[in-house]
């Protein structure tokens, strides 16, 4: 499953690619996401309460950066465990493009997930993949530009 | 845990039980009748379903805890002492069951649907039976006895 | 006589269901019991590297949690396949080791890994998610192409390629001559749709180990509780056979998928052991779906030959099959020899051969479900037929008539010896009663309505009775396929037969009375039937394949007839008289042309007071037999559907659904319909609505009724059931078998109606409204094409 997005956001790139990499900023903007707690320069641990469909349940797992090229570009990735609920992983390609002052944040995402998440959830993963992944970056979205005027 | 009461097939029971516990649950592990069946996990099967106030509900989605005071009826309390209810025998006349895991709510249904047809003055056909048999699944009838026995309880009700 | 053979007699179990006091194995529950749930992998193919059970040991009420390593340390052996098939080379199967809770690997999504132990069944399932299981996940290879792709995961080591076997039956040169001889070849690929079971009542467990004396008892939803109790004992060393008793008590539907011994049982018995507690399991239907054998799903391609006669010349077939992630009890005799020997059909074909290769992939195992093996032959030949039908021009009927099998018994050239039919007749009654004369005005007058009318045909022929015991030996079956009986006459005269049968929903306790009141001219309510319980009943094999009337009911007879002959010494004694004069009607024994007679009931008392026995006869009245088949039974069919298709949306109704059956003698024709339409049901399931998905990671999507469409009344028509006998030679009463034939005849019949319909040959199952949409859409394109 493939998702995709683009955002313009009006804050320079060095900026927003600070943001990315700031966990508390993260933290902030993954929906549902109680703890993020950063283990290495690219490595967090992550509690995430998630809902698809009937399974609601809470995933603990390891979020990570690989494939970075600062500031232009990194892959975020995860994968949680959530007890009998299954399991998920998901990764995303963030790729960032100055625009004069602003910078165009896209992103090309995919999501799997397992277990009784996968058998009763199915229908409903698409779509609620799709609105995690919106809800994420219009978080950072919004945040970075309530933040920009302040930063002036 | 919490107390609740209600009467069941006549018989006035009080039992403490959790907050989450289901109808089902409660008649099959705290009042050990075992005529209402399980078999889903997602309200679609209707193997469950007992009579609530008189109306067929499925027990596996209704909390115990929310019927105080409520009349339920099982599968066990149709029959009148040893006469059994014209839905049942019409079910054994016309070879309505096989394995019979079904049936308690196959006939918990059909006797709702035909007293509810019958208070609006409404004509129960064959086609409305298999449309309101929509909640009850059968595996091994293909179901044209189950209709066959429903419009023949439903003329004698 | 009302209540006889022939009678259709109102069943004698109806009472006990319809009031809810059915005892089913989650009904029972015993003083001491816990309960047990499993710990299963969300992962399709993946290592275990550990399992921390520290959190849901310490929770309040858990009384232990046992995984794969303790299981094996005990010494309980591997879940095995009982039938073995070698390959076209000679070499065995390829069977991997299958442990009740893994070990190292875990093989398919609801593969068990640990087993939680609680005092509560809602505590047992909060413990289990407590239960932290580290895995390294590998590839998966949920389908069949992604199996057998170059590079593959490997899901056993000892299966290269994913292969468990290469299999042939029949002599293919002779086909492939029989092909290039012929005037017009007809090929096609067909897929027979993946499916599950689903019995209404879940799987269920109840173990309870008697430490005083080493003794276990086992209730569980079984088919074959003898069966079950061999394997447990012989195989997974559990316990000696001796020391368990295995109770089958009321079983909601079986279909085939509670034939096999689970990893649940075994690991209930072995925890009951571990624990000291009965130990209680009972499935939702989340994890039935996970875990109950699934059935069909194949990829066959096919050609047929036929001379410009349309007599068929050569039918050659290549099928793969797929078994899942682990060797089931009977999963290898499925797509083998319950398959590639009923690719004859009802028709006369000198040159067959057909190809089976079996493969392993990342899903739950698949076994034998209703049919098992011969609705997938079923399927391939009749729909063969009506392709070929369409593409030589000629009418469906016709070419199935020119190739029908005329005389019996008939040897095929797959192994099969026809017993008797009539098949021209059969299909005479099946087009009356479905009024083929008139379709043609029907599907002008749908048409006025802008709706697209098919008809379609399957005349098909199963092989039921399983089995004879020595054929299926030399096949490769682990056990012999008899059937054992006793018949026990009351000192009062009323009577108990002990079968080793077994009812789940065919109404055993009716029809085997039947015989019994038919026999002795007594009530049928004085007759009781017992099955389902080892200690009660001899060694007996169950009831699956049809079997239960052609060799349940044989082996009652056999005990019958021993019954009835010390019956007659015994009242020829009493009466002073010769046992050629007598007869037993009326209740009583008589002396033919005189009023001397002794009751029924005074023949039993005399039997155990043995006041007045013949010199040296044995007191007591009781006699067993087992009866071993000389041959399989052939019940055979003529099935004809009729649709309405929405061109706009695909979506079809069935408006008629005829089945003429041949199954030999009917003992009761109220019951033999029963069956009938349940079995037509299932096969329209299959036909329109019902599938199993996996996805590529090996997760199940269709894992509730939510995703899995069960048919439901509104899905479905009222079935036209009628029956011909010709009596199988085989056996004393001539019964042939009639749980599966709905199943194997229906699928055809609606995919040939429906193709019909649409004009468009190319159509798999399930035919839900969207695929028929497409389908039409497709035919358009073709033909606009063209």
């Amino acid at each position: 499953m493939e998702l995709t997005g683009e955002y313009r956001i009006a804050a320079p790139r060095q900026q927003v690619w600070e943001a990315l990499n700031d966990a508390e900023v993260l933290q902030a903007c993954i929906p549902g996401c109680q703890e993020l707690e950063k283990t290495s320069d690219t490595e967090m641990l992550a509690k995430v309460t998630l809902k698809i469909g009937p399974v609601k349940a809470t995933f603990g797992g390891e979020v990570e950066l690989v494939n970075i090229d600062a500031p232009k570009s990194y892959t975020i990735q995860g994968e949680g465990k959530g007890g009998i609920a299954g399991f998920a992983k998901g990764s995303a390609d963030v790729v960032l493009a100055e625009d004069g002052d602003d910078t165009i944040l896209t992103y090309n995402a995919s999501a799997e997930v397992g277990g009784k998440l996968a058998q009763l959830g199915n229908r409903l993963i698409q779509s609620t993949a799709r609105k995690l992944a919106a809800a994420f970056f219009d978080n950072f979205h919004e945040r970075l530009n309530q933040s920009t005027p302040e930063d002036a | 845990m919490t107390k609740v009461s209600m009467n069941v097939n006549g018989k006035k029971v009080s039992r403490d039980v959790p907050d989450e516990t289901l109808l089902s649950d409660f008649l099959r592990e705290k009042l050990r009748l075992t005529g209402t069946h399980v078999g889903c996990d997602t309200s679609q099967c209707g193997a469950c379903v007992v009579h609530v106030n008189g109306k067929a509900v499925k027990s596996c989605t209704t909390l115990a805890v929310s019927l105080e005071g409520a009349e339920v009826t099982t599968i066990e309390g149709l029959a009148n002492g040893k006469e059994l209810h014209p839905m049942q025998v019409a079910f054994n006349d016309n070879h309505g069951l096989q394995c019979g895991f079904c049936t308690p709510g196959m006939i918990m249904t059909s006797v709702d649907m035909v007293a509810r047809y019958k208070a609006e003055g409404r004509k129960l056909t064959s086609d409305l039976i298999r449309q309101e048999l929509e909640g009850n699944i059968c595996r091994c009838t293909g179901y044209h006895n189950i209709v066959k026995s429903i419009e023949d309880a439903s003329a004698k009700m | 006589m009302t209540t006889g053979i022939g009678n259709p007699v109102k069943r004698k179990e109806d009472r006990r269901f319809t009031t809810g006091r059915g005892r089913y194995t989650d009904d029972v529950r015993n003083d001491n019991q816990a309960y047990a749930a499993f710990v299963r992998s969300p992962h399709a193919h993946a290592r275990v590297k550990s399992i921390d059970t520290k959190a849901a040991l310490a929770m309040e009420g858990v009384i232990d949690v046992l995984n794969g390593k303790q299981l094996t340390g005990d010494g309980i052996g591997n879940l095995i396949c009982g039938w073995a098939i070698s390959s076209k080379d000679g070499s065995p199967m390829n069977m991997g080791a299958w442990s009740a809770l893994a070990t190292e690997k875990v093989r398919y999504v609801g593969d068990a890994v640990a087993v939680v132990i609680a005092e509560t069944q809602a505590l047992a399932r909060i413990a289990a998610e407590a239960v932290e299981v580290d895995y390294e996940t590998l590839p998966v290879a949920a389908s069949l192409t992604a199996a057998m792709a170059k590079g593959a995961p490997q899901i056993h080591d000892n299966a290269p390629g994913n292969l468990i076997y290469d299999w042939g039956l029949g002599d293919e040169a002779a086909a492939d001559a029989g092909l290039k001889a012929a005037k017009h070849v007809t090929t096609l690929d067909l897929t027979n749709n993946r499916l599950s079971p689903n019995p209404m009542e879940p799987r269920s467990a109840v173990a309870s180990y008697d430490a005083a004396e080493e003794h276990y008892t086992l209730y569980t939803t079984s088919q074959n509780p003898h069966v079950a109790r061999l394997v447990l004992s012989a195989f997974y060393n559990v316990a000696p056979e001796h020391k368990l008793r295995v109770i089958a008590p009321d079983v909601g539907g079986g279909f085939g998928s509670k034939i096999y011994i689970y990893p649940e049982e075994i690991t209930c018995l072995w925890a009951s052991m571990k624990t000291n507690r009965s130990v209680k399991w009972t499935s939702d239907r989340s994890e039935a779906f996970l875990t109950d054998m699934h059935g069909r799903d194949h990829v066959t391609t096919a050609q047929m030959g036929f001379d410009e006669n349309g007599k068929i010349t050569g039918f050659k077939v290549d099928t793969i099959a797929n078994l899942g992630a682990y060797m089931s009890l009977f999963s290898s005799s499925v797509p083998t020899y319950l398959y590639a020997p009923l690719m004859s059909g009802q028709y006369d074909i000198q040159n067959i051969y057909c190809n089976v290769r079996a493969v392993y992939t990342n899903t739950v195992p698949v076994d034998a479900y209703r049919g098992a093996g011969r609705p997938e032959a079923a399927y391939l030949v009749e729909r063969m037929m009506e392709t070929a039908a369409r593409e030589l021009n000629m009418d469906p009927a016709e070419l199935r008539r020119r190739n029908f099998v005329q005389s019996f018994p008939h040897q095929t050239p797959v192994l099969m010896a026809y017993d008797a039919g009539d098949f021209p007749k059969l299909l005479d009654m099946a087009q009356k009663s479905a009024d083929v004369a008139g379709f043609p005005a029907r599907k002008a007058e749908a048409a006025k309505r802008g709706k697209l009318r098919g008809l379609g045909y399957s005349t098909f022929i199963e092989a039921c009775g399983l089995a004879p015991s020595k054929a299926a030996g030399s096949l490769g079956a682990g056990v012999g396929l008899w059937e054992s009986a006793e018949v026990r006459v009351n000192p009062v005269g009323s009577i108990e037969v002990l079968t080793g049968s077994h009812s789940h929903g065919q109404g055993h306790e009716t029809t085997f009375a039947q015989i019994v009141a038919e026999r002795f001219d007594i009530p049928v309510e004085n007759v009781s039937i017992v099955h389902g319980d080892t200690d009660k009943v001899q060694f007996g094999m169950g009831t699956y394949g049809s079997r239960s009337a052609p060799v349940g009911m044989s082996a009652v007879v056999k005990a019958m007839d021993k019954v009835e002959a010390k019956v007659k010494k015994i009242a020829a004694h009493a009466l002073e008289a010769s046992e050629d004069d007598l007869v037993i009607e009326g209740g009583a024994v008589k002396v033919k042309g005189t009023d001397k007679q002794m009751l029924w009931h005074e023949v039993g008392l005399a039997a155990y007071t043995a006041h007045n026995l013949p010199d040296g006869m044995e007191p007591g009245l009781k006699e067993t037999a087992f009866f071993d088949p000389v041959n399989f039974s052939f019940p055979s069919g003529a099935f004809i559907c009729e649709v309405e298709v929405d061109p706009d949306t695909g979506v079809t109704e069935i408006v008629q659904f005829v089945a003429a059956d041949d199954f030999g003698t009917i003992i009761n024709p109220m019951i033999v319909e029963g069956q009938v339409h349940g079995g037509v049901a299932q096969g329209i399931g299959q036909a329109m609505m019902e599938q199993v998905v996996y996805d590529d990671n090996g997760q199940l999507l269709t894992g509730s009724y939510m995703d899995y469409t069960m048919p439901r009344a509104a899905d479905l028509p009222f079935y036209k059931v009628s029956h011909q006998v010709t009596p199988s030679p085989n056996n004393p009463l001539g019964v042939k078998g009639c749980g599966e034939a709905g199943a194997i005849g229906a699928p055809p019949a609606v995919i040939n109606a429906i193709t019909d319909a649409i004009g468009n040959n190319h159509l798999n199952m399930p035919a839900t409204a969207h695929a028929v949409w497409q389908a039409i859409r497709a035919g358009k394109s073709a033909m606009a094409a063209e």
